[in-house]
């Protein structure tokens, strides 16, 4: 009868501390969905008396690598999207990031409620996305919401489509501009260079009431 | 104490009684009278205790400042006279559907009280869904409008399966059902289960041409894109 080889104390150390490497890595990322998603919570937002466009834009940038989700606008700050490859347009898979109007409405400070054009600070993790679809916004529509001429559009006004909405991060020497927006699933939440501003399909909107 | 406990007593049940005569009177709520233009609905007979919402195709030109008032500035013009629209009147409820001048994107135009007083009326809101391979993949909820009864009134599209002809939303005392017209999805609306975070759920079923039932689900629509 044959005997197996004998395994050193240390070597038997080493292949069980490797097991359980293992088996946290299998499963870290299903641990950081739902660490993200417990974490989405539905307090009320905190009125502010203050809004300025620089705090807008570090706002909306905080976002970027966040991820995007359809209906969206529940994100943590860890610069990675802990709910990749969503299906396209499924609001329940309860994933990262938000979508381009809510990203919008998050960012610009304002309320459920369309006739209230007070400032409404949404922490991330604040899950809202806010009554606008983007032809809602194209439209200038809501007390904080209004209509802009696109060649005076500049920082943190926005380029809105039938389907889709960014905000201007700074206008670019190119023609174009720096737009930070949530795109889509697979391109994410970022700032891109875009020529919204010379597309027909695209018209300009902006938000009442920056104090600086 | 005996005739105090008596009258108590007595008191309590017709107090139950009255309940219940409440109940059974909510549970027996008759079905609205009148569509939201004032017209008497049809009753789907299939569906007992229904209201029979009106629909119709026309050309956009034949809509004229109704079509055009659904959006702001000039952005109607891009859509030509041609533009084939489908009108549908309901209970709390009126909206335009139709699709874009490149065929990828369906519209709704969404009719109702407005809280802000911006837009022009009958219109509170509007969607955009773009189509991939004829089809929508979110069913582009608005909650941007109210009911006459101050109601946040949700709107959805639902795509119909093949051989629905009939779509019939829950509303509590009644069924609403929506004639499958032109190819398009139906624009259904809801004053049930809306919510103000931008959620609203719908009940639908879908019925082929003889109103035999094929399909019930809950449609669990967000506020998105």
């Amino acid at each position: 009868m044959r005997t197996l080889p004998k395994i050193p104390f240390g070597a038997r150390v080493f292949m069980a501390a490797f097991g359980v490497a293992l088996s946290l890595a299998l499963t870290s990322g299903a641990q950081a969905y739902h660490n993200f998603w417990a974490g989405c919570g539905y307090e009320a937002p905190t009125f502010m008396t203050t809004m300025t466009r620089d705090a807008a834009q570090s706002y909306a940038y905080a976002a970027s690598y966040e991820g995007y989700h359809w209906g969206g606008g529940c994100w943590n700050y860890d610069d990675a999207d802990s709910y990749p490859y969503e299906g396209p347009g499924d609001v329940s898979s309860h994933g990262e990031g938000a979508d381009c109007s809510g990203l919008t409405f998050k960012t610009w400070r304002e309320s459920q409620d369309v006739a209230k054009d007070g400032r409404y600070y949404w922490r991330a993790l604040r899950n809202v996305h806010g009554p606008y679809g983007t032809l809602a916004f194209k439209a200038g529509y809501g007390a904080p919401n209004h209509v802009v001429n696109k060649s005076t559009a500049g920082v943190m006004d926005a380029f809105s489509s039938d389907t889709h909405i960014g905000m201007v991060f700074f206008r670019s020497l190119y023609g174009g501009d720096q737009v930070i927006e949530a795109k889509c699933e697979a391109c994410g939440t970022n700032i891109f260079y875009e020529t919204y501003r010379s597309n027909s399909a695209y018209g300009g909107v902006g938000r009442w009431g920056w104090t600086g | 104490m005996d005739g105090l406990r008596f009258v108590c007593s007595r008191a309590a049940a017709v107090g139950a009684a009255l309940a219940l005569v409440l109940a059974s009177g909510c549970s027996h709520e008759k079905p609205p009278k009148r569509l939201a233009d004032g017209a008497l609905p049809g009753e789907f007979r299939p569906v007992r205790g229904s209201v029979l919402t009106q629909a119709r195709t026309m050309r956009r030109t034949t809509l004229g400042p109704r079509f055009s008032s659904c959006f702001s500035g000039d952005d109607a013009e891009r859509f030509s006279g041609d533009t084939l629209v489908l009108e549908r009147i309901g209970v709390d409820s009126q909206s335009l559907t139709f699709i874009g001048p490149r065929g990828d994107t369906v519209y709704g135009c969404d009719g109702g009280a407005e809280p802000t007083g911006e837009r022009a009326e009958p219109w509170c809101g509007s969607a955009a869904g773009r189509l991939f391979d004829g089809r929508l993949l979110d069913p582009r909820l608005d909650v941007l409008c109210l009911a006459p009864d101050g109601l946040p009134l949700a709107y959805a599209f639902v795509e119909p399966i093949s051989s629905a002809r009939w779509i019939g939303v829950d509303q509590g005392s009644y069924t609403e059902i929506y004639e499958v017209l032109a190819g398009l999805p139906v624009r259904v609306a809801t004053t049930r289960h809306v919510q103000r975070e931008g959620r609203a759920t719908f009940v639908v079923t879908q019925y082929d041409r003889e109103g035999q039932e094929l399909t019930k689900q809950t449609l669990e629509a967000a506020v998105a894109g």
